[in-house]
């Protein structure tokens, strides 16, 4: 922790990237995040953080006057949520639940830099600091070769199985059945991991500090054995797919704006280095044992 | 005419695919899937203005093909271009 006249600096290190965050002095950081408690960087060979982060608790002077609403629609917050852009900036913004008052996060275009504008009585005890800073994360990490996905994921003998699926579809579920009925299944995150190819080419997968309703905040990766989407089905059966097609299966759990077409592409581009490297299965199931021993199966059987 | 200049083609192993993430607040976001004589054509197009004429006499460099053939392919594939709005507005 660093310190000047109004803020302390924190060091957090997700997927191995380093994100600053500043807070106002008097904030306790492990209260303001409690997910990020295991989060605390210590691996000093961190070079530039993907991410600065400051926070402050003044209202936001920031001109709206010209900016689009790019969307409205959060799974997270409902009808509480709004996302603009700017000439030079994107600008989020979460209405408080409990006052008129609202949440703002103003972002660079590539994400390197965000502020964001607390309702102070919120900083503590609430999860919305903590979702800004995913929301900056994910972006930013696009252009480190990482990609936040949306995924329930199994560590399994120091390795990573991945299950995507669209909200409802039951991939917490499979991964409790795994856990149930497979020796040494483990979860690593329920919700929100990252991938990432490193620089030797190998993709890894990492706990971070968003996992959705299960308390699971993991800072630890390791390497990806497959990914798995999961379909609703009267019966249980696994197929490999491959080019176009497993591009499909990844495209809708990974997280990148739609309207930066450079953090669109570079976000291709990685989930065409990770098909390249990862199988990438579908699997349609049931929501029983049989499913998951199924699967591992498959996965076991591989090449 | 042009093909928009944001669209990127990929080929992804055997594949060739245009992906184009929607602007809208819905996310309406769609995956074109080109066969290899499309993909190469697209590739000859690209960062340029062309007309229909442009693509029938690529068509015909490249392949062994009757004119009347090849006029109908590119009247198709003009209109499947505009129908999927993956031309630039001009």
């Amino acid at each position: 922790m660093t310190e000047n006249n109004n803020l302390s600096s924190y060091d957090y290190q997700v997927a191995d990237h380093l994100i600053k965050v500043s807070l106002p002095k008097g904030i306790v950081a492990d209260h303001a995040l409690p997910t990020f408690v295991d989060f605390h960087a210590v691996n000093v060979d961190l070079s530039k953080p993907v991410s600065e982060i400051t926070i402050s608790i003044e209202p936001h002077d920031e001109d709206l006057t010209n900016a689009t609403l790019r969307s409205d629609i959060s799974m997270t917050w409902g009808d509480r949520f709004r996302f603009y852009e700017t000439e030079d900036t994107y600008v989020t913004q979460v209405m408080s639940e409990s006052s008129n008052e609202s949440w703002w996060m103003i972002s660079s275009k590539d994400f390197s830099s965000s502020k964001i504008y607390a309702i102070r009585s919120e900083l503590e005890g609430n999860s919305i600091l903590g979702w800004l800073i995913m929301v900056t994360f994910a972006q930013a990490s696009l252009l480190h070769q990482t990609i936040l996905i949306h995924a329930s994921v199994i560590e399994k003998d120091g390795h990573g199985y991945a299950f995507l699926g669209k909200s409802g579809t039951g991939k917490s579920t499979h991964a409790r059945l795994w856990m149930e009925n497979i020796e040494n299944a483990k979860l690593l995150n329920d919700d929100n991991p990252a991938i990432r190819i490193l620089e030797n080419g190998e993709v890894f997968i990492y706990g971070t500090p968003w996992s959705g309703k299960t308390p699971c905040y993991k800072n630890k990766g390791v390497p990806v054995k497959a990914i798995i989407r999961l379909k609703q089905a009267p019966y249980n059966e696994m197929i490999w797919k491959t080019g176009r097609e497993a591009i499909i299966a990844l495209l809708p759990s990974s997280s990148s704006i739609r309207w930066n077409r450079n953090l669109f592409d570079q976000m291709l581009n990685s989930l065409e280095e990770i098909i390249k490297n990862i199988p990438v299965g579908q699997l349609s199931c049931l929501p029983d044992r049989e499913a998951a021993v199924l699967c591992f199966n498959k996965v076991i059987n591989l090449k | 005419m042009r093909l928009r200049d944001d669209l990127t083609l990929r080929q992804i192993g055997n594949d060739y695919i245009v992906v184009d993430p929607s602007q809208d607040m819905v996310d309406m976001s769609k995956v074109y899937t080109l066969n290899e004589t499309a993909a190469w054509l697209w590739k000859e197009l690209k960062g340029q203005d062309f007309t229909s004429e442009t693509m029938v006499d690529l068509l015909k460099e490249r392949y062994e093909v009757d004119n009347e053939q090849v006029l109908k392919d590119v009247e198709n594939l003009v209109a499947i271009f505009k129908e999927q709005g993956v031309l630039q507005n001009q």
